[in-house]
């Protein structure tokens, strides 16, 4: 009982971590109808951002926040320049050149950085505890705490507050809601540069919790999150999220009992396709 | 007139090109593929690096023959498609007269027929395919994974005294290698009920935790942890804030990274690998190796750039009995080879197959350092 109780726990952590990557994703999909692939380098991106400033500054308080900032820059800019353009033609143009800009920027932090592993030896100041002989360390607690924190602060903004209902109108029609007077570009930024915030954070909380940084780390989260908002439901954020806790649930679970030596991003894919065999819609969909 | 002088500055070219190819052969050219970019590229560093050590103390003590060595090397990126073209690159356009195998298995094993078709001798470094050493002009200077898993099960048995052990191993052909030399030890001594979890990983695998509950809950004294730095690093660091204590955890060659204890951290303390290398070996030109490579790169060295390192040095070695550049000759002479004074260790020699006969080193992180622990000679244990 105590090794099942310690597995949900590995299983929530692992899924909190997709939840944060794949919460851009699903935004950015719920107002533009985009697969935003190069989400993913986003989130290498402010992996490095972070361990740049952390390198020089030796503290978090500035290397989380300044790497958000860098990310949601990034964010604004790549919907902006490239995007936008190209949102008249079919969706597929888009998600083309979402993969060029990946892999560019994938290569770009190789050139930057160089092809060396690098380390973010940073402490997280999280206690760790014991509960019935399960015991829950630092760096998971770390894991709960932001990952709840980053949805509770989302679930504000877009519920309780103006510019969440502008958000949420842009994203049922941008046109409608243009028309009654929502400034939709605005709208659009807002959400790129909140994802691509978010993303940083999970970039740099995979960073330290595996103390490990390179060009390639965002390959995975690249296409798992793809298959995540498929489940969850295109663009809906809690289906996102609860798509994300099922499965890091799911394949550590099934790893940890059914002993199968199966590649978890498969598990993600197969999950992908029964899901869409039941529901079609995904998990939480419209429609 | 036009024409004489258009044909007077051909035969002045092809009379320059001439000179050009046949200066170039007072070298003897070793052909070099290492992983320089891409996800092996501290590998391909080391490689390149410790086989240029090589190369200047050969050609400062005068080269082989009379002649310098000239080392050509190309980038794989531990890409078996890129390797292929390089390796024939080597061969038609460099020439060269040997070959040193310095990438990963999967580049190697498509590059081994290649060379040796064209009888041009191959050791591989550091690679484990046992298909790799199928021709009769190649030559491994790394551990087979049998004999690895083998070794591994006979250190916590017979070394940590362990009474109940687990192995967890990559879901790869090398895993499965070093699960049969692990679990044939524990047949051979008839302790196989002794392993207590067996467990193994998709080789991709990032996150160790669902295995390191599993081996917390299943306690054993000693677990045989097998994988890349970058996976076995952050699994030590995991295990540590999971509270795992008083769980030895040993690993291989592919652990044998200066990263591992700067990812680790303090969770890498008493982390025992078996190896090629043994960092305090007391053999001056060891050490010489160990301080040169330090000063010019400010890192540590490691088993990879070790092992390139001798198989170069072997190959040097055979041109010089075999007292030429022909392939059949220098071949022989690698076959032949007995007692050769490595950097990794005396080389016995190597058996019908090509593989190395030679001690397993362990080593052991102390204060986030390699440091000796033993070495284990036994022949019936370090057999391929």
């Amino acid at each position: 009982m105590q090794l099942f109780f310690e597995q949900l726990l590995n299983g929530l952590a692992i899924g909190s971590i997709y939840a944060l990557i794949t919460l851009g994703l699903a935004l950015v999909y719920g107002i533009l109808r985009i697969l935003h692939v190069a989400h993913a380098a986003v989130y290498t991106v402010g992996a490095y951002v972070g361990l740049a400033i952390y390198s020089h500054t030796s503290t978090l308080l500035l290397a989380i926040p300044g790497s958000m900032v860098v990310c949601a820059l990034i964010g604004v800019a790549i919907e902006r320049l490239v995007y936008f353009p190209l949102l008249k033609y079919p969706p597929y143009v888009p998600l083309i050149s979402s993969i060029a800009l990946f892999l560019s920027l994938e290569e770009l932090c190789r050139i930057i950085a160089g092809p060396e592993l690098l380390t973010f030896p940073a402490a997280l100041p999280f206690p760790s505890f014991s509960a019935g002989g399960v015991r829950v360390s630092g760096t998971l607690v770390a894991v709960y705490v932001v990952t709840a924190l980053v949805l509770a602060i989302l679930w504000f903004i877009t519920s309780k507050t103006e510019f969440g209902l502008a958000m949420r109108a842009a994203s049922q029609d941008m046109d409608v809601a243009s028309s009654l007077g929502v400034d939709s570009r605005r709208v659009v930024d807002a959400m790129f540069a909140i994802g691509s915030a978010i993303a940083s954070i999970a970039g740099i909380l995979v960073a330290i919790y595996y103390n490990q940084v390179y060009s390639t780390m965002g390959t995975m989260p690249a296409y798992k999150t793809l298959a995540l908002i498929v489940v969850g439901g295109m663009g809906s954020v809690p289906g996102a999220v609860v798509a994300s806790i099922l499965l890091g649930l799911g394949e550590t679970l099934l790893i940890g009992f059914a002993n199968i030596p199966m590649p978890r991003d498969a598990l993600a894919f197969i999950a992908m396709i029964i899901v869409l065999m039941w529901k079609p819609a995904g998990l939480l969909g419209r429609g | 007139m036009k024409v004489k002088s258009t044909l007077c500055a051909i035969i002045v070219l092809l009379a320059c090109l001439f000179c050009g190819a046949a200066s170039a052969a007072d070298t003897i050219k070793i052909g070099v593929l290492a992983p320089i970019t891409g996800f092996a590229a501290s590998d391909g560093f080391s490689t390149i690096e410790s086989i240029k050590l090589a190369q200047e103390k050969v050609n400062a003590a005068g080269g082989v023959l009379g002649k310098q060595i000239e080392v050509v090397y190309y980038d794989d990126a531990a890409d078996p498609k890129q390797a292929v073209p390089l390796a024939n690159k080597l061969i038609t356009q460099d020439k060269v007269v040997a070959f040193v195998a310095g990438s990963y298995s999967m580049p190697s094993r498509a590059v081994a027929p290649i060379f040796d078709e064209e009888e041009i001798p191959l050791v591989a470094a550091y690679a484990l395919h046992p298909e790799i050493t199928n021709g009769d002009y190649t030559f491994r200077n790394g551990f087979l994974g049998t004999t690895e898993g083998r070794v591994a099960a006979y250190t916590a048995l017979e070394l940590f005294k362990a009474k109940t052990v687990a192995l967890v191993t990559s879901d790869n052909d090398f895993g499965q290698t070093l699960k049969d030399g692990f679990v044939g030890y524990l047949k051979s001594v008839g302790r196989e009920k002794d392993l207590i979890l067996q467990q193994t990983y998709p080789s991709s695998e990032k996150d160790f935790a669902v295995y390191l509950s599993k081996i917390k809950d299943a306690a054993p004294d000693v677990v045989f942890f097998s994988g890349y730095y970058f996976q076995t690093a952050p699994a030590l660091k995991q295990a540590k804030e999971m509270g795992i204590e008083n769980i030895r955890f040993i690993g291989e060659q592919g652990s044998d990274s200066p990263k591992m204890a700067e990812i680790a951290l303090d969770a890498a303390e008493g982390f025992v690998i078996l190896t090629n290398l043994d960092r305090d070996d007391k053999r001056p030109f060891v050490q010489e190796f160990l301080k040169s490579y330090r000063d010019r790169h400010n890192i540590e060295p490691d088993m990879v750039g070790a092992s390139a390192y001798d198989a170069f040095m072997i190959i040097v070695d055979a041109i010089k009995t075999a007292g030429g550049t022909d392939g059949k000759a220098i071949r022989d002479a690698i076959a032949a080879t007995k007692n050769y004074d490595g950097l990794t260790g005396v080389i016995n020699g190597f058996d019908a197959a090509g593989e190395v006969l030679k001690p397993v080193q362990l080593q052991e992180i102390k204060e986030g350092k390699f440091r000796y622990f033993g070495i284990v000679t036994d022949s019936e244990l370090i057999k391929p």
